[in-house]
């Protein structure tokens, strides 16, 4: 299965201080994270917390007011306006997958993976649509290389929306809340990818109320409260013993369901 | 009767060259003016807005008279066939550009973010994944407009284009039958229109298949 991908893809990614407000409201109060070269964290957290907002900002998709993102050798300092060519190098290197897949419906699923590696790395659309075939022949759809994204369960599409990020050999992969959007027998499939991405070694950061994933699958667990990390830790740990009270109070909300 | 006919059909090709180049102008005008109302800065948005509300908002006929006898003088002679399309051409651009940003508005805002993520560039964005699919949406409407267009084109009779209002005018006039003339007229008008909103309802529907959910 993962004949084609690099080994080790993964390289290590630093939240550090970060700060987001939309008016008064306070989205992120000096966030740090430091994720190491194949770690999978995944976050938790009550909605409003912050999470996606933080992962949002590892790739740029929103803007700090303040701090620094570090994406293996790239350095982003909030503050200081950032480039158009940074920002498109950091999104090169950071593949992030949606909640509700956001694949383009108008294209085949071929379509769908091939776009950016035309248009981003320069692939020729042969190049483009022969890697194309393998990332999806890697989710298990190469079936579904022709058809339009409509045609195909949620879990399969969330399983091309992943082969479409993967499609720029990112080094480390963002999944908000990747299958929230999905029946939990779906999501299996989904969390079953994302397990043999994890174990290849590539970097990621999941924000998720998947516990399973994060108990079975990831190397630390971050429990952001009300614009902060209140909890960090080995899954066991935290989700077993919680230190802190808002910890406590989150996971009995979710265990209850 | 056949006289009649063969006066006014040959008022078809004016009115269709109105129409048709009218459209056109409209059509590719319409997408600056609508990308500046949607997501230029500040002043060319109220620029762009201020165009769409003047060129809407004042009459078409004022518009023809406007361009027609106010610029067109002894001196600089514009032709009333150019005249009536360059003027039907600027308020198509002004309904098309909002047409146009419907289209755009329905484009769910996640379809944006996954090209940014995938850190396309805000060209290829908007020519390969937002544009697309706003012009599905946006296709119905400008279809209605292009066959309203059609029949509105026959303002420009007012300015002395020969097209198909204008000659049966005439016919009208010197046969001193007001009835048959006007009936052929919206005979022919109906045979033109025809096949346009068939195609525009049969392009629709292939476009909705293939994004089907």
């Amino acid at each position: 299965m993962s004949a084609h991908a690099p080994p080790r893809p993964g390289v290590p990614v630093s939240l550090q201080n970060l700060h987001k407000r939309y008016g008064d409201h306070v989205v992120l109060e000096d966030v740090s994270l430091d994720v190491a070269a194949g770690e999978v964290v995944a976050m938790i957290g009550p909605s409003g917390a912050g999470k996606s907002t933080a992962l949002r900002c590892t790739n740029l998709l929103e803007t700090p007011d303040g701090g620094r993102i570090v994406v293996g050798d790239q350095v982003v300092d909030a503050g200081a306006g950032v480039s158009q060519a940074d920002t498109m190098k950091l999104r090169r290197t950071a593949g992030m997958v949606f909640q509700s897949f956001n694949l383009f419906p108008h294209l085949t699923v071929l379509r769908n993976v091939s776009l950016a590696q035309e248009r981003v790395l320069g692939r020729s659309r042969r190049d483009a649509d022969a890697r194309s075939r393998e990332l999806l022949a890697r989710v298990g759809l190469e079936s579904k290389a022709d058809t339009y994204p409509g045609r195909s369960s949620g879990g399969q599409q969330q399983r091309i929306a992943i082969a479409r990020a993967l499609a720029l050999d990112p080094h480390v992969m963002l999944f908000d809340e990747p299958t929230s959007a999905l029946d939990p027998e779906l999501g299996l499939d989904v969390l079953e990818v994302m397990r043999e991405l994890a174990d290849e070694g590539m970097t990621m950061i999941v924000v998720t109320h998947e516990m399973h994933f994060a108990r079975d699958v990831s190397d630390r667990v971050v429990v952001m409260a009300d614009g902060g990390i209140v909890e960090s830790g080995p899954p066991a740990q935290v989700l077993a013993d919680p230190q802190h009270e808002r910890t406590r109070r989150f996971l009995r909300a979710v265990m209850d369901r | 009767m056949t006289e009649v006919l063969a006066a006014i059909a040959l008022g078809v090709p004016s009115t269709v060259v109105v129409t048709a180049l009218a459209f056109a102008m409209g059509a590719v005008l319409g997408v600056p003016l609508a990308l500046a109302r949607r997501s230029g800065p500040a002043p060319l948005r109220w620029l762009a807005q201020a165009l769409i509300d003047v060129l809407r908002g004042i009459p078409p006929v004022v518009w023809l008279f406007f361009i027609y006898f106010g610029l067109g003088n002894d001196v600089v002679r514009i032709e009333p066939l150019v005249a009536g399309t360059v003027g039907l051409g600027l308020i198509a651009s002004a309904y098309l550009a909002e047409v146009y940003r419907g289209g755009l508005l329905a484009v769910h805002a996640g379809q944006q973010e996954a090209a940014e993520a995938l850190g396309l560039s805000p060209g290829t964005t908007l020519a390969r994944v937002v544009g697309p699919q706003a012009v599905r949406v946006a296709l119905p409407g400008a279809a209605t407009y292009l066959i309203g267009l059609l029949k509105d084109s026959s303002i420009v009779s007012t300015i002395g284009v020969t097209e198909m209002v204008f000659r049966a005018n005439a016919v009208s006039r010197s046969t001193g039958d007001g009835l048959m003339p006007f009936l052929v007229a919206a005979a022919l008008y109906i045979v033109l229109s025809a096949p346009l909103a068939w195609a525009s309802r049969s392009l629709d529907a292939r476009l909705r298949r293939r994004v089907a959910r």
